[in-house]
């Protein structure tokens, strides 16, 4: 797998292939694919290729409604390859199935128990692994078999039919590694988003393709739907915004490396127009489906789930307020030019 | 005058790579342009129509104006990506608008496309060196968005073209030497065939232009009247049915590549904003007003968008691609942001304190001027409306009918 190109081909592919399994069926579908190893370092059995190459298996796993925590898998195993590199491995090699609680964060007690209860965990249900944060900086890599010391449940604030979000409860369990707070960690948490865009995009442009076809095929007042004008301009209307945040992504993508910590002007602008076009579109195509949007069998609600969950952890709002408070500065490309 | 001029085209880029240049040209244009001539200025000056000229037969001598068009012609034959760098800087510095930018961005680019070689050798370097201005004439009163009902007639009098008709909506047609013109050579039904694109000389006779006044009170568009006005067979531009496409192809460029530096120009005016805003102690506040905030990050978000659109232009060029439908993503995306943000400047400085402090009223005016003018920015080149048109038609392929 090198380019791009082959590398959706294939995501698109393997995706697909994944209907129907559960997460652990997936991890080994995925794996016989080379995918879950995209971003981890040669030993652990990746490719050790850049963020940029995870963007197109992100899209293609949210085209697909795939039900794995692939961002979480494809970031993980980058992350644990130094600190537990059998976990790195196993993930990789599909034998493990690993997420993180994007929401929260577990206390550290001095006898090294932890404790309290973290959220947004993707598919921690099925999973082995969880990474969740720690008040006081960094990490936490937690065995959820580990017994009694761990509970996991619904999240409630959770949409995503596929891939649902859990609480998890720790009371006193150890952790299996700690992670310290460093520019590995930051970068966990920055790409994530980075990918959760391409994510958005990825449903965004399966919502659009949906409503262009539903508005093609069905006719009313004589005609096809689409040739009222009202329809065409909503339609470009998501298709400039669909562009707009795809410029925005490929460059924070493309910029991502040189900014481990991801405080970077592009990254704030990808966060802010993905979530926006990716609402958009979702939230657009149901409209544009009328009554049959608002069926459980049309999946336009299951992008809907997936993309509103994906928002959130974009924080689009967040990353505006960063934007505004750095109005004066300029863009990273200037401050190289500058130098 | 510190002229970087030729010798640095040619030789600090290679050289010294794009930073250096880059340096050169912002250093030429701090050290040329009068202070008095930036938007920004506390005391600013209008410049006339001479000084103008002036001015930016200078910039073309310093390198930066024909970056990328072959020396054969008079230009410096560098690259897009360096026209792009040129642009950067161009759009970081407040100055005067260009008075020759439909010569410089819309006929040059077409006379090269497809010109004759003796139309290029004897049109191009004038524009350069700013002897002869152009003007676009393809609007008509009975012909805007639906510019194939176009009725500008050019019969052929078995010497010359003759030409009839009324165009209108010129802009600089009043100081314009040269016009730009589509015009058809079949009938009114055959809409897209049948158009024709010349080179009008605005002197000859039968051209009467009519200046006409506008929402900011200045007249820089007018009607431009043809009565029997002779153009010369070496003044047709390609062929005569190709005009449809080749204005097609000017209007591609004049979404998507004129004005490049447009996005440095918006990171510019949002700059200042921001600056006349702190300078104020009513207004510096505001700046921090979650309300007002989010407005002024949407802004910068959509600049960042337009840099990104506009790069991956240049890129694509550069590798021997077409511009296609996409300029009305970019059209429709700054012109609508512009106008957004220029509501915002001017709901912002109208909340300053009294009296207004000297940088607040040089932005005052800067921004109720670039307010007015920005209505304008979602009708030209193709309203807003006919942007979303073409990405319904062109770009989604939506069908009509089935
Ligand atoms: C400042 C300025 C400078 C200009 N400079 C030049 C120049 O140098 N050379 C030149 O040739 N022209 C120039 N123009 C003309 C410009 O290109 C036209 O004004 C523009 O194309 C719109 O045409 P119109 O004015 O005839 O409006 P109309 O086409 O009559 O449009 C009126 C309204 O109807 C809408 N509309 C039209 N058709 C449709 C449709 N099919 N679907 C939905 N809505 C539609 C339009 O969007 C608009 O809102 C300039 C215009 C301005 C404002």
């Amino acid at each position: 797998m090198s380019d791009t190109e082959e590398i959706a081909r294939t995501a698109r592919r393997a995706a697909a292939a994944c209907a129907g399994l559960d997460a652990a069926g997936a991890a080994r579908r995925l794996a016989a694919d080379g995918i879950l190893g995209l971003l981890a370092p040669e030993e652990t059995g990746g490719l050790a290729l850049p963020l940029p190459a995870a963007a197109p298996v992100a899209a293609a796993d949210a085209a697909e409604l795939l039900a794995f925590p692939l961002v979480e898998a494809l970031l993980l195993a980058r992350l644990l390859a130094p600190l537990a590199p059998e976990v790195a491995a196993a993930v990789v090699a599909g034998e493990a199935v690993a997420t993180v609680a994007w929401r929260g964060a577990l206390r550290l007690a001095e006898n090294g128990a932890l404790h309290g209860t973290v959220g947004r965990a993707a598919m921690a249900r099925e999973a082995r692994w969880l990474v969740a944060a720690l008040e006081r900086g960094g990490a936490a890599l937690v065995d959820l078999r580990a017994g009694p010391g761990v509970a996991v449940e619904e999240d409630p604030s959770g949409l995503d039919l596929e891939r649902p979000a859990a609480l998890v409860t720790v009371g006193g369990a150890r952790a299996a590694r700690l992670i310290p707070d460093g520019p590995e960690w930051s970068a966990l948490r920055a790409d994530a988003q980075l990918l959760r865009g391409a994510e958005m995009l990825g449903s965004a442009e399966r919502c659009l393709e949906a409503a262009i076809g539903h508005l093609s095929g069905r006719r009313a007042f004589g005609r096809p739907l689409v040739a009222n004008q009202g329809l065409r301009f909503a339609l470009a209307r998501h298709k400039l915004a669909l562009e707009n945040a795809r410029h925005a992504l490929a460059h924070a993508l493309a910029v991502a490396g040189q900014d481990p910590r991801g405080r970077s002007i592009a990254r704030l602008v990808a966060r802010v127009t993905a979530a926006e076009a990716g609402l958009l579109l979702c939230e657009g195509a149901i409209q544009l489906h009328g009554g049959m949007g608002f069926t459980w069998d049309v999946p336009l609600h299951r992008h809907l789930r997936r993309v509103r969950e994906a928002a959130a952890q974009c924080d689009p709002a967040g990353a505006r307020a960063a934007l505004a408070a750095r109005l004066d500065e300029p863009a990273e490309e200037e401050r190289e030019w500058a130098a | 005058m510190t002229a970087i001029g030729a010798a640095a085209a040619e030789d600090a880029l290679p050289a010294a790579g794009p930073a250096a240049w880059r340096r050169a040209i912002r250093d030429w244009l701090e050290a040329n342009l009068p202070p008095a001539w930036r938007a920004d200025a506390i005391a600013p000056a209008e410049p006339g129509l001479e000084e103008l000229k002036a001015w930016e037969a200078r910039m073309y001598r310093a390198g930066l104006a024909g970056v990328a068009w072959p020396k054969a012609y008079g230009g410096h034959g560098l690259t897009l990506r360096e026209h792009l760098i040129v642009s950067q800087e161009i759009g970081r510095m407040p100055m005067p608008e260009s008075v020759n930018s439909i010569g410089k961005e819309l006929a040059g680019p077409i006379l090269l496309a497809i010109g004759t070689e003796e139309q290029k050798k004897r049109f191009i370097p004038a524009i350069l060196e700013m002897r002869e201005i152009w003007c676009q004439g393809f609007s008509e009163p009975e012909a805007g968005s639906d510019l194939a009902g176009l009725r500008t007639r050019a019969t052929h009098d078995g010497k010359v073209w003759r030409i009839n008709g009324r165009k209108i909506w010129t802009s600089g047609g009043f100081r314009a030497q040269r016009c730009l013109l589509l015009a058809r050579t079949g009938t009114l039904e055959d809409r897209h065939r049948g158009l024709a694109l010349f080179v009008l000389r605005m002197d000859a006779p039968g051209v009467t232009v009519q200046r006409i006044r506008q929402i900011d009170g200045e007249a820089e568009f007018a009607e431009v009247f043809l009565d029997d006005v002779p153009v010369e067979e070496a003044d047709a531009l390609g062929s005569p049915d190709e005009g449809w496409q080749a204005a097609v192809r000017v209007l591609e460029i004049e979404r998507a590549t004129n004005r490049m530096y447009r996005a440095w120009r918006l990171e510019n005016e949002l700059r200042h904003l921001v600056a006349a805003c702190r300078a104020d102690p009513n207004l510096a506040p505001l700046l921090a007003d979650p309300a007002y905030a989010q407005r002024l990050a949407q802004f910068r978000i959509e600049i960042e968008v337009l840099k990104r659109y506009v790069e991956g232009v240049v890129e694509d060029l550069a590798a021997g691609g077409a511009i296609g439908g996409r300029g009305s993503l970019i059209k429709l995306h700054w012109s609508e942001a512009h106008q957004r943000f220029a509501a915002l400047a001017l709901e912002l400085l109208g909340q300053a304190a009294l009296p207004p402090a000297p940088e607040v009223r040089a932005a005052q005016r800067r921004f109720r001027r670039i307010y007015l003018r920005a209505r304008a920015e979602t009708i030209y080149a193709g309203t807003s409306q006919i942007q979303l048109g073409i990405i319904a038609d062109r770009i989604l392929r939506l069908p009509r009918a089935a």
